[in-house]
């Protein structure tokens, strides 16, 4: 029996041995990204006796049955579903943000306003030379601004589709990790460390690719995943993205208008969450911005041209188109002459000081109204931003909640480690004590004379 | 958020979240504080920020509306001035008469009249050519040069300018005449109620003086009626600029009334209120510096300090 008590000390102490170096692993770990706090299963060793000794009692100490993980995979999905929707959110505020500052910052509406102040002002004394050149400059101005804004939008524009086309390359990535992981974990051991360690990768890289895209998951009995991203076209069935070792490559194809569209394996895919998917929204309210903004320029193009043709210059010459282009991108200045304002009607001699066609030209763009335009464009886009926001920081609180609820169950708390550890110490130290009595025992038996 | 479970990282990461969220708002009210404006982008507010655009564009507009109306206070001061002038003229034009009316008046005296009022004939046409502000003809409509000039043929004072003085924009639709053009206080009728102007009356009166007959005296004293006539459509005209004057004062008074009541609306609308703003940051700061202090107390806590 002695030899019996020697082993159970040996399996106790061997057991908080393990229990110890999980403890430490957690503590190791306390500020690992996507670590899951691992636990020791502990199970008694014990059996019956042999058919002829059936009611002895037979026991063998303890071992680890496995290492607990302690994921709770309602929680993780809670987290990717509410992180996905705040990276579409997150990535759509960003680019209509940017879209809002190149249209607010490049000062189209002031320098409108300045263009029709200038007007106003010249209509005290159309022949004044001074008065004309600051018409020059006003207009110049504002076709400058005009260029810089639409520039601006081509970059907001620009950025958005290399963030969205390299949000495509890292599901790509993901997805071919997430594939290897799935042939790794049919192969590793029930419960062991390895195990443990590569469904942290899983979930991980899961974690990950929800930030790029909504993705559904479903789990198989050996902890390999089967991903699907997004949904495809009414009708047609869904292609996982990744399928055990397989994956299906996802791409972006850009329009002429610079909005996105995504395929998944050449079928056409939709997302509705995932920063691609923010994007793409905010390329689509880009495109419109960008029409308006150059419908706008188009306008006012034409009708400072009609006005102009209508009209005589200071030389006497007749009216002649003063603005060019038919976009935002192009509207430019023609002449930088200030005597090819024509303030007098057709007809009028050099130099008339008659304001009649300058009249005309400030009535036509009162009735176009290009600062009232101007400025329900930029209320559609900080109406648009202000509206994101608000959804923006109510899926990030949610998402947060999530986060932290899951982080708070799967996360290592140091004062449990160091409570374990101390446990575990003692119940070390106890298992040596096994040892010892049994080592007592056995020497006792062998001093009998 | 309710707290239903802990670990180390979780209890980081809320104090993350608080401390971030607060130190945000701190941020915000600063800014606001230090800008003096609640808005730094539109979509901050985007109807305050279209009104406060609509502001600042009527502001910009109605600055050029108050420069026309100083422009059409030096136009009609201008005016004023001019119309005094000529006023005199006519005047001293009257007394010539009234001698040359005189029969007994000797010839060489009279032809001394005529040339006097030759000179205020001239003194009349370069008076009539003033130039505003701008250096324009005062009095010739549109026309930027002369208002008045001598036909090379008959010898008399022809206008040449356009129908009608400018018009001054004094916002809100409002407009004003910057001046008169000349014949509206030149030409008149006289006593015989035919059309005539005062410069061709003052020039028919010197050249029927200058020969010095006595007969002439009968012309002197018809032209002293339709001198007469010309000096009421002077003053009458004077009267004219008077109320234009008095209503660009007016229009002035209402543009001041008007850009302090948008100046009172951007504060309004665009503008934080600084005693509430800073109210709310002290109360911001306490609580800011208060979860500091407790989360570094927590952070502290350490089962492995007592450990031995």
């Amino acid at each position: 029996m002695a030899s019996n008590l020697l082993s159970i000390g040996l399996s106790g102490a061997k057991a908080a041995r393990t229990a110890l170096d999980v403890t430490a692993q957690n503590i190791a770990n306390a500020g690992t990204d996507g670590y899951v706090r691992r636990s020791v299963g502990l199970a008694e060793v014990s059996a019956t006796g042999y058919h002829s000794t059936i009611n002895d009692v037979s026991l063998s100490g303890v071992r680890v049955e496995r290492i607990v993980r302690n994921a709770d995979a309602f929680r993780q999905s809670e987290v990717r579903r509410t992180g996905s929707d705040t990276a579409r959110a997150d990535a759509e505020v960003s680019g209509l943000g940017n879209a809002e500052a190149a249209l607010e910052q490049s000062g189209v509406y002031p320098a409108i306003t300045a263009f029709e102040s200038s007007l106003q002002k010249l209509q005290e004394d159309p022949t004044d030379t001074s008065l004309r050149a600051s018409v020059i400059e006003a207009t110049r101005t504002m076709a400058a601004t005009f260029q810089i804004a639409s520039r601006q939008l081509d970059a907001v524009g620009t950025s958005l589709r290399f963030q969205a086309s390299d949000g495509a390359a890292q599901v790509n990535r993901i997805a071919g990790e997430l594939a290897r992981t799935n042939l790794r974990l049919a192969r590793a051991a029930d419960a062991s460390s390895d195990q443990t360690a590569l469904l942290d990768q899983r979930d991980k890289l899961l974690g990950d690719l929800s930030q790029y895209g909504d993705i559904a998951t479903s789990l198989s009995a050996d902890g390999s995943v089967t991903v699907t991203l997004g949904s495809a076209a009414a009708g047609a069935p869904t292609a996982p993205l990744v399928s055990g070792g397989n994956t299906v490559a996802m791409a972006i194809a850009t329009a002429p208008d610079g909005t996105i569209s995504f395929t998944l394996d050449g079928a056409a895919l939709s997302l509705g969450g995932g920063s691609m998917a923010g994007q793409a929204l905010a390329l689509g309210k880009l495109d419109q911005l960008k029409d308006d903004l150059d419908d706008l320029a188009a306008d006012i193009v034409t009708t400072v041209n009609a006005a102009q043709g209508n009209g005589t210059a200071r030389d006497g010459s007749a009216g002649a188109d003063l603005l060019a282009g038919s976009s935002a991108a192009t509207i430019s200045l023609v002449t930088g002459d200030p005597a090819k304002i024509a303030t007098a009607p057709a007809g009028a001699p050099a130099g008339s000081r008659d304001p009649g066609n300058l009249g005309a030209l400030r009535a036509a763009l009162s009735a176009a109204s290009p600062a009232g335009r101007m400025d329900a464009i930029l209320f559609d886009v900080s109406a648009t931003v202000s509206g994101r926001t608000v959804t923006r920081d109510a899926l990030t609180a949610i998402s947060d909640a999530a986060r932290t609820a899951l982080v708070a169950q799967t996360g290592v708390d140091l004062d449990t480690e160091g409570v374990n550890l101390v446990r575990y110490q003692q119940a070390f130290q106890a298992s040596g004590r096994v040892m010892q009595v049994a080592s007592t025992l056995f020497d006792s038996l062998l001093q009998i004379r | 958020m309710s707290i239903f479970a802990t670990s180390t990282s979780a209890f980081f990461e809320r104090s993350t979240q608080n401390l971030t969220a607060l130190r945000g708002q701190a941020e915000a009210l600063q800014n606001q504080i230090s800008s003096n404006s609640k808005l730094t982008k539109s979509s901050d507010d985007p109807l305050a920020a279209s009104m406060l655009r609509g502001l600042a564009r009527q502001e910009a507009l109605a600055m050029v509306d108050t420069a026309a109306a100083d422009r059409a206070i030096v136009d009609l001061n201008l005016t004023d001035t001019a119309l005094s002038q000529f006023a005199t003229y006519v005047t001293r034009a009257q007394e010539l008469a009234t001698q040359a009316a005189s029969s007994l008046l000797p010839p060489a005296q009279r032809a001394a009249i005529a040339t006097e009022l030759g000179q205020i004939h001239n003194g009349l046409l370069s008076l009539a050519n003033t130039r505003d502000g701008a250096g324009h003809a005062l009095f010739g409509g549109d026309n930027a040069t002369n208002a008045y000039q001598i036909n090379a043929a008959t010898g008399f004072a022809e206008y040449i300018g356009s129908g009608t003085a400018g018009q001054l924009s004094l916002g809100d639709g409002q407009s004003v005449s910057r001046t008169l053009t000349g014949p509206e206080f030149l030409s008149f009728s006289d006593p015989a109620g035919n059309p005539t102007d005062l410069m061709s009356v003052i020039k028919n009166l010197s050249d029927a003086l200058s020969g010095g007959a006595a007969s002439t005296a009968s012309a002197a004293s018809a032209a002293l009626g339709s001198l007469a006539g010309g000096l009421d459509a002077i003053t009458t005209a004077q009267t004219v600029v008077g109320s234009r004057l008095s209503w660009v004062d007016l229009s002035v008074e209402r543009q001041q009334t008007m850009s302090e009541a948008r100046s009172s609306e951007q504060a309004d609308v665009g503008a934080p209120e600084l005693g509430s703003a800073l109210a709310r940051l002290q109360q911001l700061s306490v609580v800011l510096e208060a979860s500091q202090a407790s989360f570094s107390k927590l952070a502290n806590l350490s089962i492995f300090d007592v450990l031995r």
